[in-house]
Order: C-alpha cells, then sequence, then structure tokens
C-alpha cells in the first residue's frame, strides 16, 4: 500500500462548482437588483418623466417632448417672450451654494488647524461633538436658526434690548446695515435675507467642512511650516506659500462636494430668501409636490441641476489636473 | 561670524524636564554635534537654538546679540530637519530659492542663485525636477543647499542622515563635512549616531536624561570619557563595579591597579575599552586568568569574549598577533593601567 493509498481523494476534491456560485450569484444579484431598483430606476424615471407633458388641470402623461427644456431656458412664453425666472433660479442656487461653500470651508480651515494641533484626547472629544452635530437634520437646524434670527425673540431683539441698534444708529452703520437689507427703519432685521440664508447653510455643512478637512491636515507635516520659519517666513506668509499649497487638493474636493451638497439645499433657502431669490431645488419641490403639480417640467429642472453640478465637477476635476500637472 | 552662546538654557514640558540647564559654547566655524540616546533632550536643543521651541530659563546669545526672544523666522538660521521638510509642490530650485523669493529678491535672481547653490552640491541637472522625483541623498542635498541659501550665521541640522542607507550616509557625512569647512559656517548637528558623530564633528556635545555629559574633541571624549555614561555610549567598554582600596580597585577577590585616586572604600565602575585590554602569555601586573567562551572574526578585528574571574570581559585585536585561539582555550587577560578608566558609580 502506498502513501498515495492512504489520501482520501474526495476529502481534497473540489466541491461541485454549483452550489458557491449559486450562493455567490444570489448574493450579487440581490446586491444588483437592489442598485437598480433604488438607485437607477429612479434617476431613468426622472429622466424619462422630464419629456413627459403636463395636462391642464390635472396630472401628466407620458411623452417625449423638449417643451419643458425649452421652457426652462427661455420661457413659457416663448417665442413671444423671453423670460429667464428659471435660468435665475439656477444662477441664485450656484450663487448660494458657492457662497456659502467657501465661506464654510473658510471658517473651518482655520478651525481644524488648530483642532490638529491640540491632545489626541480633546481632538477626539471634538471629533465626536462634530460628529453628533451631524445627526440633526436640515429642517432642525433652520428651525434653530429661524429663532434666533427671529424679530421678536432672537437676535435683532437683544440689539434692541442691548442698546446695539441705538449704538449703530449713533455711528452711522444703521444705514449701511438698511442698504443692504439687514435693517427696518426701527430695528436690525436678518430675515429673510442673503445673509441668513449663507450663514444657515454654511452653518449646515461646516461640521461636514471640519470632517472632510481633518484627515488632510492631520496629516499635514508640521516641519514644513518650521522650515519655512527657519528661512524667514512669517506665519501668514507661511500659510500663504506652504499650508495652503500643500492642502490644495482637499480645499478644493472639500469645498466642491460641499457645493454640490448645497445646491440641493432646500428648507434654509425657502425660509431665509426673499421670494425672487429662491433657488431651482425650492422650484423644483413646488413643482413636482407643491401647487403646480407639473412633474415633467420639475422633473426637467432637476436634470438640469444635475448636469449643471457635473460639469462645475468636471472643471474642478480639470482645474485640480492642470494645478497637479504645473 | 560670531559664536553662538547658551547660558543656562532649560526646557520643560509640563512636569517633563526635556533639558537641564545648559551652559554651552559654539564656536565660531565650527561644526559641533550634540550626540545621545533617543529622547536625551538634543533635538529640543536645537529647536530652542532655531526659534522654534521658547527656553523656559535661559538666554542665547550670538555674540553680543540676546536672541532668547527673536522668533524663529528673524534668526534666519539654516535648518535642514530629519524629513528633509521640503516643500513637494515647488520645484527644487523653486525650493532653494524659496527664502531667498519670500525675503524679497526677484525670482530670476533667487532663481539663479538657487542654481548656483544646486551646483555647490552637485544636482546642476536636478532644477526642474520635482521632489517626488528625488532619491534619498539627492533630498538632502536639496534640503542643504536651501537652507544655505539665505547664507545664515549658523547652520543646524537635525538628523540629517537618518533617512539615508548606511552607505550613502557615510559619503554624505564627508561631503557634508568638506562642504562646511569649505563654507566655514558655524554648524550643529544633532545625530544619535557615534560615528556620524565622530567622523564630522569638531567637538562632541554628549547629552543624557536633558543634561550635557561632556564636551570635548571627538578623540577625547572617545579615550577620556568623561564618565561611565560617555563610555559606554561611545565605542564600546568592559565595565566592571567594585571597591577602590589605595591606587586599586577590588573586584570580588581579585585587585586591579588602576591610574585614580577615590576615597578608601569608594563604590566605582571600572572601564576598558576592548582594543586596550589584551591576551598574553605571561603573568605580570593586572593579568586576570580567562576562558575564551566565543570568538567572532569581524574581518578588520577578532573579537575575544571571556569568562574571567571578575565577569566577561571581550577583547578585540586588529589584524593578528600570530596566535590563533579558540573557544574552550584558557589564556591570559591583561588590563593596562593607562588604559583603565575609573568612574565613581552610585550604589542604590
Amino acid at each position: 500500500m502506498t502513501i498515495a493509498d492512504d489520501i482520501d481523494v474526495t476529502a481534497v476534491a473540489p466541491k461541485t462548482p454549483v452550489r458557491g456560485m449559486t450562493l455567490k450569484g444570489v448574493l450579487y444579484g440581490t446586491l444588483s437588483t437592489l442598485m437598480v431598483v433604488f438607485c437607477i430606476v429612479p434617476f431613468l424615471l426622472v429622466i424619462v418623466i422630464s419629456f413627459g407633458r403636463k395636462v391642464d388641470g390635472a396630472g401628466w402623461v407620458w411623452a417625449f417632448t423638449f417643451d419643458n427644456y425649452q421652457r426652462f431656458f427661455v420661457g413659457i412664453l416663448w417665442p413671444d417672450e423671453v423670460t429667464f425666472l428659471y435660468l435665475q433660479q439656477l444662477g441664485y442656487s450656484f450663487y448660494f451654494a458657492i457662497i456659502a461653500s467657501v465661506l464654510a470651508v473658510l471658517t473651518a480651515l482655520p478651525f481644524t488647524l488648530l483642532l490638529t494641533r491640540l491632545k489626541r484626547s480633546k481632538q477626539a472629544i471634538w471629533l465626536v461633538f462634530i460628529l453628533a452635530s451631524l445627526s440633526m437634520s436640515e429642517v432642525f437646524i433652520v428651525m434653530g436658526w429661524d429663532i434666533l434670527l427671529s424679530n421678536n425673540s432672537g437676535l435683532p431683539k437683544l440689539f434692541q434690548v442691548s442698546g446695539l441698534t441705538q449704538w449703530l444708529k449713533d455711528v452711522g452703520w444703521f444705514q449701511t446695515l438698511r442698504d443692504i437689507g439687514l435693517a427696518n427703519p426701527r430695528n436690525v432685521k436678518f430675515k429673510p435675507s442673503e445673509f441668513a440664508t449663507i450663514l444657515t447653510m454654511s452653518y449646515l455643512v461646516w461640521p461636514y467642512a471640519v470632517i472632510l478637512l481633518y484627515p488632510a491636515l492631520s496629516r499635514l507635516d508640521p516641519s514644513l511650516s518650521e522650515a519655512a520659519r527657519t528661512m524667514g517666513a512669517s506665519r501668514w506668509t507661511v500659510t500663504r506659500t506652504v499650508t495652503l499649497p500643500s492642502i490644495r487638493l482637499p480645499l478644493m474636493g472639500t469645498t466642491l462636494l460641499l457645493f454640490v451638497f448645497l445646491l440641493g439645499s432646500y428648507v434654509s433657502v425657502s425660509v431665509f430668501a426673499t421670494p425672487d431669490k429662491q433657488t431651482t431645488a425650492v422650484a423644483i419641490y413646488s413643482n413636482i409636490r407643491g401647487s403646480n403639480l407639473d412633474a415633467p417640467f420639475g422633473s426637467a429642472q432637476a436634470v438640469i441641476l444635475l448636469i449643471s453640478a457635473s460639469i462645475c465637477l468636471y472643471f474642478g476635476h480639470l482645474l485640480n489636473s492642470k494645478a497637479e500637472a504645473r | 561670524m560670531p559664536d553662538l552662546i547658551l547660558s543656562g538654557v532649560s526646557k520643560s514640558f509640563g512636569n517633563t524636564r526635556a533639558v537641564e540647564a545648559t551652559d554651552l559654547t559654539f564656536a565660531e566655524g565650527q561644526l559641533t554635534a550634540l550626540l545621545g540616546p533617543s529622547g536625551c533632550g538634543k533635538t529640543t536643543l536645537l529647536r530652542m537654538i532655531a526659534g522654534l521651541e521658547d527656553p523656559t530659563r535661559g538666554t542665547i546669545r550670538l555674540g553680543e546679540d540676546d536672541i532668547t526672544d527673536l522668533p524663529a523666522h528673524k534668526r534666519k538660521f539654516g535648518m535642514v530637519f530629519q524629513s528633509f521638510a521640503l516643500f513637494p509642490h515647488y520645484t527644487v530650485r523653486e525650493n532653494v530659492a524659496y527664502s531667498l523669493t519670500i525675503g524679497g529678491i526677484a525670482k530670476p535672481e533667487a532663481l539663479e542663485k538657487a542654481q548656483t547653490l544646486l551646483d555647490t552640491v552637485q544636482l546642476s541637472g536636478f532644477g526642474d525636477r520635482r521632489i517626488g522625483e528625488l532619491s534619498g541623498g539627492q533630498r538632502q542635498r536639496v534640503a542643504i543647499a536651501r537652507a544655505l541659501a539665505q547664507e545664515p550665521q549658523v547652520f543646524l541640522l537635525d538628523e540629517p542622515m537618518s533617512a539615508l542607507d548606511a552607505k550613502l550616509r557615510e559619503e554624505m557625512q564627508v561631503e557634508l563635512r568638506l562642504l562646511q569647512q569649505r563654507l566655514g559656517i558655524t554648524t550643529i548637528v544633532v545625530t544619535h549616531d557615534q560615528r556620524e558623530a565622530m567622523t564630522m564633528a569638531d567637538t562632541i556635545v554628549v547629552m543624557s536624561n536633558g543634561r550635557v555629559e561632556q564636551v570635548a574633541p571627538p578623540k577625547e571624549i572617545y579615550h577620556k570619557p568623561a564618565n561611565a555614561f560617555v563610555a559606554d555610549f561611545i565605542g564600546k567598554a568592559n565595565f566592571f563595579d567594585g571597591e577602590y582600596r589605595k591606587g586599586a580597585v577590588n573586584i570580588g577577590s581579585f585587585t586591579v591597579d588602576v591610574p585614580a585616586n577615590f576615597a578608601t572604600g569608594s563604590p566605582v565602575r571600572l572601564a576598558i575599552r576592548p582594543e586596550s585590554a589584551c591576551l598574553v602569555a605571561e603573568r605580570g601586573q593586572n593579568c586576570i586568568d580567562a576562558e575564551i567562551s566565543f570568538v567572532r572574526d569581524l574581518g578588520p578585528v577578532r573579537e575575544y569574549h571571556l569568562r574571567t574571574d571578575i565577569g566577561p570581559l571581550i577583547v578585540e585585536y586588529a589584524g593578528t598577533d600570530g596566535m590563533e585561539r579558540v573557544a574552550g582555550d584558557k589564556t591570559l587577560v591583561h588590563l593596562p593601567v593607562e588604559a583603565l578608566r575609573v568612574y565613581p558609580r552610585a550604589v542604590a
């Protein structure tokens, strides 16, 4: 009897592939189906509906018309009259999203830099606190700011009671606030205003900015700025010539991400922006769920918003690549 | 260029004393090595000199000028960091020109001077490369050129060779020393590598636990270590604990004559370098019976590990004494009086 005879061939023989393949196949199949059903199908539906047609006084019907897209760019009265209402809304979407995301990143940057210089234990406490703040919904945050900025119980009241309003009037700055829409003849007023809209939107994404910047800043080699200092660079020169260029990519990435996130911001704009400065996101809602009941036009607006965001991301990527190549 | 003088400089981080009160003078145009094990305070001392840490106490003077409170960017001491700290977003030439451009020199002129410095460190054709495209040795040269660009009065290097492989490190030690001698800049190098310190330095400052243990030229540090720590840290040494008795040290039942004077009964530590002890055939002063336990042939030297009445002992021979001894051989080991160093020993 040889050793070969002792080996139990059946024990080492590969299992029939059918069972393994089936399990794997079922798992992948289920996941793919879920992806298709919950992600791709709704997305495709929005695109398809955007070519649909609204029935006056009723819902909408399936169709293939570019009327909704045409309406977005030149208005519903075209060719008799050209209006840019929807383009203007898209413009405000970009305007609010760009300023709020840049403001959030600019304020989060020094904070995160200081955070990375704290002891590990203190960093952990701050990060937990910031992560916890992410659990608050947009509605909850906007409600808080709504109360804080309200004329009767918020900051304007505090300004009046503390005499700050009177002081602003005395030094002549009150008129400036009136000129930019942050005061009425009696007191300061923060809402509705661009200021309140941008402030709330920035506040909304500020924790994201910190969380996104933190890994890059904590990896930043402190000897780089120390080297610059030993070569005669002041703190500002170090920030300008060493720190910021070293974190250019994470900075750009964070700003773009927040920008795209804020393009879809709905609650803060609908609460704080004046009616003439509403954004595409608000218009989409009022078309699909609001009084208009014009799902095809709402879908067309959603598709255009998505394409615009994609173009911005592409240009952001292009800029990054060029900067990298340089 | 004036001397750099440290008077009573100390540094504490909370309750931890990183550097004890230190008085040191770094002579003009000389290369001084701050040598010691990790955590001995040498880098903290260098950072205080650079202005990157504020001393808890003491003053730092450059000649007559008190620079203790002068911020780093106003001292303009050229510094090479352990990680080289080269700016990845600039080219090699832009890195070298950095101190010049922020100092207000026009960019073309700064880049031209940077090119001259790159020529000095033998990196002429590398000006347009990115930092990521350089090897470790090339990065170190760029870091040196960059630090020298501002024509510093004092040149500081924090473990500049630690990121290099052994062969390159040896080459760069010699190159750096030659460059320093040519430029005549007062230079302070932090290192934990005694070989590096011995190769490059005019003066070595040995540090331990935040304290300066000895300041002396390399030769003196090696041959006349001030205490047992220095003897142990610099090179190799055999140590024996004993008690001093009238010109000799009693180690167990054995007596070794020594060239030292202590109070009778003092606990002492005897040290001798492996190359100073020798194996002999005839009995004489300070000769001890020994048995060879292990022989190690290291090429240029042969190491005999011995068992003796006073404890284990290593003897090192350069070349050959004509006698091939093997493990298990009985022999005599001679401890020459003039080669013995005796240090006071603290008793727990």
